[in-house]
């Protein structure tokens, strides 16, 4: 070891060694990268029980000798889709829900068609959502079921239980469900109402193009982009994290167009008004109050979200009229909570011991 | 083996992710102000008023030529998805039709039974999938 420069001299040529190894391996994988086509995702088998518009409700082919009695809906969030849930073989929480005994059901979409863009955050809860449960209802012959929903989904699946709060949601759990949108920062002030004209942008596009709801995603950490290409590079001899490193770009980048009506009330009900936080949400007309949610509630948070702050989604389990709920907040962000090789160890394990008490 | 302050690689490493992370904190901290959002939705607003006028203009310069536009293609895939979406109820009628019939058929396969329970504490989540 070299005292005054902290240096171990022995383990150079070591290290030269191994270094040139990666850089041929670079320049071999490297080629490899851009003539492939990566991992085929959301493989998991499973049947379209119903396709209306951009709405799809699939059920997953059960892989347990016996299930729970109670199905499970997952209702995906607007903006992605819902393949994040069901990467590939080992690292899908589908199929971890199948293994544990769970009948899954989710609900998850496809992008809005130009004539879709009336489609109102009416359609989402109190059309979408009832006609999905129903559905599974038909298709399990259960009258009970467990919602999940993810980010945006969350919040459609609290106006859902809010509205329809005598049944049948029998549990909810939400991952990473904002309620005070005021605390959603950048998203805040992307949508200042002094210089956001929703109204211009709808009227004239139509529905919102994925650009821009990748932009801005993207732009609440602008340099990721630039150093995760810079990391990639660098492991690109490692078959592991190029493997996860395409499952979650292609995902990412893979963005949902919003319809027209239902972002305009987003921006409008929720960034400006904040009205899911202050009690004074309606959907077509219906209060949505989630102080009348009584179900067993899950919600999980994310100790380093970016795009759903702690303090964004803290409120949830305090204003909801659930006797029996609880909040977890694990290690990881928006997305490694509830996909790949964390979700495995931390959330997965942690929903299904919540769930499965629930679930007979 | 070289320790973290003196080895290049590790080093770099720290600067990437420290770098990282100042500019991402700066530019959220920029991105906070009215300012901000001002020059952000004045140049997002002309460049949706913009792509308005353009795709008006391609929709009659298509039409003169003779073409089918975007939205007409898009018409189309949307007939062809309803003509889909009809040949799956189709199916699934057929399916239901021959119910006694079709084993081989997904949706009249046995399902399993719902009468599972939770595992008991002790026999809860094997030990490789606890959290760490």
């Amino acid at each position: 070891m070299n005292a005054a420069a902290g240096l171990d001299l022995a383990s150079i040529p070591e290290r030269i060694q191994s270094e040139v190894q990666r850089a041929i391996q670079r320049s071999v994988k490297g080629a490899e990268y851009f003539s492939t086509s990566g991992p085929t995702l959301g493989s998991t088998p499973k049947d379209i029980l119903h396709a209306r518009g951009t709405m799809n409700l699939y059920h997953y082919r059960p892989l347990a000798d016996e299930v729970y009695r109670v199905p499970v809906l997952i209702v995906m969030a607007t903006t992605n889709r819902g393949y994040i849930l069901d990467m590939v073989p080992g690292q899908s929480f589908i199929e971890f829900l199948l293994k544990r005994g769970y009948d899954v059901y989710m609900l998850d979409w496809m992008a809005p068609k130009p004539e879709e863009k009336s489609l109102s955050m009416e359609d989402y809860v109190l059309d979408f959502i009832p006609d999905c449960i129903r559905r599974v209802q038909a298709d399990s012959g259960e009258e009970d079921i467990s919602v999940i929903g993810y980010c945006f989904g969350g919040v459609l699946s609290l106006l859902y239980g809010s509205i329809f709060n005598n049944g049948p949601m029998k549990n909810l759990i939400c991952f990473t469900t904002p309620i005070d949108f005021r605390e959603l920062k950048l998203f805040h002030n992307f949508s200042d109402r002094r210089y956001f004209d929703v109204d211009r942008l709808v009227d004239s596009v139509g529905n919102v193009p994925p650009e821009m709801i990748l932009s801005s995603f993207e732009m609440l950490r602008p340099a990721a982009r630039m150093t995760s290409q810079i990391q990639l590079w660098e492991n690109i001899w490692n078959d592991e994290y190029v493997k996860s490193y395409r499952m979650f770009d292609r995902w990412a980048t893979d963005t949902l167009p919003l319809a027209g009506e239902y972002f305009r009330a987003i921006t409008k009900d929720l960034m400006w008004d904040n009205k899911l936080f202050n009690d004074t949400m309606t959907v077509g007309g219906r209060k949505a109050d989630i102080a009348d949610i009584k179900v067993p509630i899950l919600h999980a948070v994310a100790e380093h979200d970016h795009i759903v702050p702690y303090e964004a989604a803290r409120h949830l389990i305090t204003k909801v009229g659930s006797e029996d709920k609880e909040e977890v907040m694990l290690k990881g962000g928006h997305v490694s909570l509830v996909a790949g090789a964390n979700a495995v160890k931390r959330l997965w394990p942690k929903l299904d011991s919540w769930l499965a008490g629930r679930s007979t | 083996m070289a320790d973290k302050g003196s080895d290049p690689v590790a080093l770099w490493h720290t600067m990437i992710g420290e770098m990282e992370k100042g500019f991402n904190a700066f530019a959220n901290q920029a991105m906070t102000s009215p300012e901000f959002s001002k020059a952000m939705n004045q140049a997002g607003g002309a460049t949706a008023g913009a792509q308005k006028q353009f795709g008006d203009f391609m929709e009659k310069y298509l039409l003169n030529m003779n073409l089918p536009s975007r939205a007409q293609m898009i018409g189309m895939a949307e007939r062809l998805q309803n003509i889909e979406s009809q040949l799956n109820e189709i199916k699934v009628m057929l399916q239901q039709m021959n119910a006694g019939s079709a084993s081989s058929a997904y949706s009249v396969a046995p399902r399993p039974p719902r009468t599972k329970r939770p595992p008991t504490p002790a026999a809860a989540a094997p030990p490789t999938e606890e959290p760490k």
